[in-house]
């Protein structure tokens, strides 16, 4: 499919019933597009929710539909977290599944029965779509009707904007772009109009974003940046003074309603630039007010200056503020967000990567609004350059990047179609003699541009396709005559769990399959995505990377029942735990500081896990779990038993004998395996040959214990031992 | 040996050919017998009163592998070292060393200028350039590391500091010779006045220029400035300049065996500076393109200016974005699609 795409210049000869049915149309078919396009997994695999955090979310919507608002507003999770649990009420943005429950309330009242899980798998490509119109209405607002449809058209396939976007990824950031979007365009509106009504709106749709995603502290520094560069470029007037003391009082009693939010607003460094732009605009306007009434024009040529000093020096030190608190949060290098692969920096080929032509041509689109400025472009301007900067510092934040690369590209090709693609006026004003050599270099130059479209559109399916449908809870492999295997390990594991243990089991797995396990086996676990208590993943990070003894006390400690792992040495799986492990070493020590990340080296500092890979490495419990039995296991006539097709290596340990755990269940592929932590046993086994009936012995025991006070528990059970073997 | 905490006065240094004597037999007579009785007393004397003189020129001790063996390694000791061992040469390329010694210094003159400071605890640092041989007796292979040698007994698990898990914050730091030795040292940062005197100069100059030109302000409202330097900041930042300043990549790799010299990473994972500036003249050249190409259709030159114009543009953006494609692909393994050139 291509989406369709139109240089639909002013269309002043048009009467505007085509001209509004004609983007009625478009807009129409940038949804039909966007939504397919985020079909492939969908149409590959099935209707599954994808990856980590959409699990927790799909739990949450789903305790959301059977029990009700309050309850879920008040859900204490036991499940989680283990022995501590998580308030998860408090501890959530609940916009999205308060949105999926919504609609799922709503089709249900018609009998339209669709399951909640269906509800979620499609809420983020039917979003896209409102996004399309919102980018749509935000960019008509900014340049004209053929960019914003031209925007809309962008924003829809985009692989920036897809990539968060795709069915079954239910996550805040498929209806958060919306939400900023909207909250941009009414905002853009009321700054115009400088009525009251569209101001609200603005609040409102802020509302829905600060419900739905962390990143509304995004808008609440935007809007007042915008502001603030307004009075110092002395564009101040009635309607931006309306439209942000409107804004900035309702909104920020709204958005102190969410309860994960709370206080922040007017405790936190991020949102104090919104509050010291209100008073300068106050301030301002007071000013404006005196010198009508006054007639010194010195004096107010002197407050003037007196003000703006005093208002770039705040302003500047909160930037510098914050920017210094950046810097050092980024200094403090904590393991555990260093190990999330989206808190990096961008490099020039995934701002590529995810824009294509965009990334290059929305710069022309920036200079065009600078060029011909007006309060709405200061806007965009600084929407920009603020979105760039931080796509560049995170690439998770390429997110919020994208919208406004779409619109500003959106203006730079409409520009260019607006004056090449044939506007029949424009022909007759230079009658000129040379014209048709003129309609050739026109046509050569409409042909380029879209074939320059076009390319657009086949990178972004072809990215779509290959980057960003995978389920990853489902994985697929292809053979050489293009035929597919399916491996569905994970989730085959996950129902081994829910309906072969106890209701309470208790599931020990690092924290990446948390939600999954939550979500899927329905069982309890110890940690999970969530991240928010670092000592508790330290200890299970310490658990799987002590020896079995050592980490047997740490798993009874914390009332483990069974262990789960993620082993890929079958198929060549590489997101397996023995390639995390470093990160659990890593981790670790923020508890006890027993294992050191040296000790897991090669004395040559290799990771290996073959005969010359470090001992401590070859007797940790996720060694011995993840290789146990695999030395008998030969894949292949050309490499031998225990060949570790993930990381080429035979394995160094292939006699394994566990101790105090028992393999419980090893997917198809060996992708998930499941260990049973025993029970200790009644009796203590002796390691040694058993005693005989040694008198002296026995009374050396019992004139031990029988010294009172100094009796140690060692001595005691010495004693029920030996009366055991007495009887 | 619990004699170590008779306090000497920090900025009353017996620097002056005293240091072959031991002070505290000349001073204080009434302990001078039982002290006596240990045969490590003077010598341990002389290494706290040597170290105090050192500390007492800078806050930080520089060792190299002979002063580390003979008042660090060798037994009879009452003072604990907090060590840092690192690489701040710059052939070494250590970018994390030069913060962490930042922060060191600043932990240690905390320490140094405190009203608690006493003989307890020293900070001392070891280069790998001036002292290699400590790094090999110690085993060690990482740098920067910090260990603390205690006053008793051998350094042991928690005497090496948790550099990846805790950071090297000098608060931390703090936390952690709180821990080891029982001296509370509080954190004092001498204002970093860098930033803001920059600033300030920089809006003196601004400022300045504003002044001597106040009778014709238009450059303030010159949009082409403002538009320049938007595009500026913008392909700065999609060009993964930013990526170049966190991770600080070589500027190309020259490979040692051929002596070639390649400009792009192999890898879509990672670039080299040179690569990033030449994607950087690509952006600009097809955002140039496009702007050409509106200016040629609304500006008011003459007809034969304007075909120049359109046709520069359009090459532009052609030219330069189906080369940014082609390095694109080169990079990106398994990417099908380029355009004119491959």
């Amino acid at each position: 499919f291509t989406p369709l795409r139109g240089g639909l210049s002013g269309g002043l000869s048009q009467p505007a019933g085509w001209q509004s049915l004609l983007s009625f149309t478009i807009l129409f078919l940038a949804w039909l597009a966007g939504f397919s396009a985020r079909l492939f997994a969908v149409i590959r695999f099935e209707s599954i929710i994808h990856e980590f955090d959409p699990w927790f979310n799909y739990r949450a919507t789903h305790h959301l539909t059977t029990n009700g608002f309050y309850e879920f507003l008040n859900w204490f999770d036991e499940r989680a977290w283990y022995p501590l649990g998580r308030i998860v009420g408090g501890t959530v943005y609940p916009g999205l599944m308060v949105t999926a429950g919504l609609i799922h309330y709503v089709l249900n009242l018609l009998h339209v029965t669709v399951h909640i899980r269906d509800v979620c798998v499609f809420l983020a490509p039917v979003f896209s779509g409102l996004t399309s119109i919102s980018t749509f209405l935000l960019t008509k607002e900014l340049w004209n009707q053929g960019a914003g449809l031209m925007a809309a058209c962008f924003i829809a396939i985009v692989p920036g904007y897809i990539s968060r976007s795709v069915a079954g990824s239910f996550d805040n950031e498929g209806i958060a772009i919306f939400a900023l979007q909207f909250t941009y365009y009414l905002w853009v509106k009321s700054v115009k109009t400088g009525s009251v009504f569209w101001s609200i709106g603005c609040c409102l749709s802020y509302f829905y974003m600060v419900s739905a995603w962390g990143g509304y502290v995004f808008i609440i520094n935007l809007i007042p940046l915008h502001v603030f560069v307004l009075l110092l470029m002395q564009r101040f007037s009635k309607r931006v003074y309306i439209a942000y003391s409107t804004f900035y009082i309702i909104g920020l009693v709204l958005s102190m309603q969410i309860p994960f939010v709370g206080f922040q607003p007017i405790r936190t460094s991020e949102h104090m630039a919104a509050a010291g732009v209100f008073v300068l605009l106050q301030v301002y306007a007071f000013l404006q007010y005196l010198k009508d009434r006054l007639t010194k024009q010195e004096f107010q040529t002197l407050f003037f200056l007196g003000v703006s000093l005093a208002a770039g020096a705040v302003f500047l030190s909160v930037i510098y503020l914050t920017y210094t608190g950046r810097s050092s949060y980024a200094k403090i290098h904590i393991p555990i967000i260093a190990s999330v692969s989206e808190h990096q920096p961008t490099t020039w080929v995934s701002f590529f990567f995810d824009l294509h032509i965009l990334v290059c041509t929305f710069p022309a689109g920036l200079w065009f609004c600078i060029k011909n400025i007006n309060d709405e472009r200061v806007f965009v301007a600084l929407y920009a350059i603020s979105a760039v900067y931080f796509a560049g510092v995170m690439v998770r934040l390429m997110l919020t990047l994208t919208p406004v690369v779409c619109m500003l590209s959106a203006v730079a090709f409409s520009s260019v179609f607006e004056h090449y693609l044939g506007d029949d006026m424009k022909r007759q004003s230079p009658p000129l003699e040379d014209s048709s050599d003129e309609d050739d270099r026109k046509n050569a130059v409409t042909m380029l541009m879209l074939m320059l479209l076009m390319m657009f559109a086949v990178h972004c399916t072809w990215v779509t396709s290959n980057a960003y449908s995978s389920p990853s809870v489902v994985l697929a492999s292809y053979n050489n005559d293009g035929s597919r295997n399916i491996l569905d390990d994970f989730r085959e594991a996950y129902y081994w769990l829910r309906q072969n243990t106890d209701e309470h089991a208790r599931v020990m797995s690092w924290w990446d399959y948390g939600y999954q396990i939550a979500g899927m086996a329905n069982r309890t676990t110890l940690v999970d995505n969530n991240t928010w208590n670092n000592s508790h993943i330290a200890l299970v990070g310490k658990a799987m990377s002590s020896n079995e003894t050592a980490a047997y006390d740490i798993m009874r400690s914390l009332d483990v029942d069974y262990v789960l792992i993620i082993f890929g040495g079958v198929i060549g799986y590489s997101g397996d735990d023995i390639n995390k492990f470093l990160w659990m070493v890593r981790i670790s020590p923020s508890v006890a500081s027993q294992p050191q990340e040296s000790d897991y080296f090669t004395p040559q500092g290799e990771f290996r896990v073959d005969k010359a890979g470090s001992p401590t490495l070859l007797n940790c419990l996720m060694y011995k779990m993840s290789y146990y039995r695999f030395g008998e296991m030969q894949l292949d006539f050309r490499t031998p038993p225990g060949f570790d097709r993930t990381r080429n290596a035979e394995i160094g340990n292939k006699d394994i004998k566990l101790k105090h755990l028992e393999e419980a269940f090893t997917s198809e592929h060996w992708l998930v395996r499941i260990y049973k932590v025993k029970k200790p046993e009644n009796r203590d086994r002796v390691e040694h040959k058993l005693r005989g009936a040694d008198t002296t012995k026995q009374k050396y025991t019992s004139k031990k214990v029988s010294g009172g006070a100094e009796a140690s528990s060692e001595g005691v059970f010495i004693q029920e031992r030996t009366q055991l073997d007495g009887t | 040996m619990n004699t170590t905490s008779i306090p000497f006065p920090a900025r009353s240094l017996p620097a002056r050919g005293t240091a072959g004597k031991c002070p505290i037999c000349r001073w204080e007579s009434g302990l001078r017998l039982q002290l006596l009785r240990s045969p490590d007393h003077c010598g341990q004397l002389q290494k706290v009163t040597q170290m105090m003189e050192w500390t007492s020129k800078r806050s930080v001790i520089r060792m190299n592998g002979d002063k580390f063996r003979r008042f660090v390694k060798a037994p009879p000791r009452n003072y604990s070292v907090v060590i840092m061992f690192t690489a701040l040469q710059p052939q070494r390329q250590c970018g994390v060393c030069k913060q962490a010694d930042e922060e060191f210094q600043v932990l240690a003159n905390s320490w140094r200028y405190s009203s608690a400071f006493t003989n307890k605890v020293f900070f001392a640092t070891v280069d790998f350039d001036e002292g290699s041989d400590v790094f090999q007796m110690l085993s060690m292979n990482s740098a920067p590391t910090f260990l603390h040698f205690p006053a008793k007994g051998k350094p042991r698990k928690t005497d090496t500091y948790e550099l990846q898990v805790r950071g090297f914050a000098a608060e931390q730091l703090a936390r952690w010779v709180a821990d080891r030795t029982d001296v509370q040292i509080r954190i004092i940062r001498p204002p970093n006045y860098a930033g803001p005197l920059l600033l300030g100069f920089l809006l003196a100059v601004i400022g300045g220029l504003a002044y001597l030109r106040r009778h014709n302000l238009e450059f303030l409202f010159n949009k082409n400035v403002w538009a320049f330097s938007a595009l500026c900041f913008v392909l700065i930042m999609t060009s993964g300049q930013m990526w170049n300043h966190i991770r600080g990549p070589p500027y190309a790799h020259k490979n040692p065996s051929t002596g070639q010299v390649s400009y792009i990473h192999g890898s879509s994972q990672a670039q080299f500076v040179a690569e990033t500036h030449i994607v950087l003249l690509f952006n600009a050249a097809v955002t140039m393109g496009m702007v050409l190409l509106c200016e040629a259709a609304t500006s008011d030159l003459d007809i034969g200016k304007r075909k120049i114009m359109c046709v520069a543009g359009i090459g532009l953006v052609m030219l330069f974005f189906s080369w940014l494609l082609s390095v694109f692909r080169a990079k990106y393994h398994g990417y099908p699609y380029s355009f004119l050139m491959s």
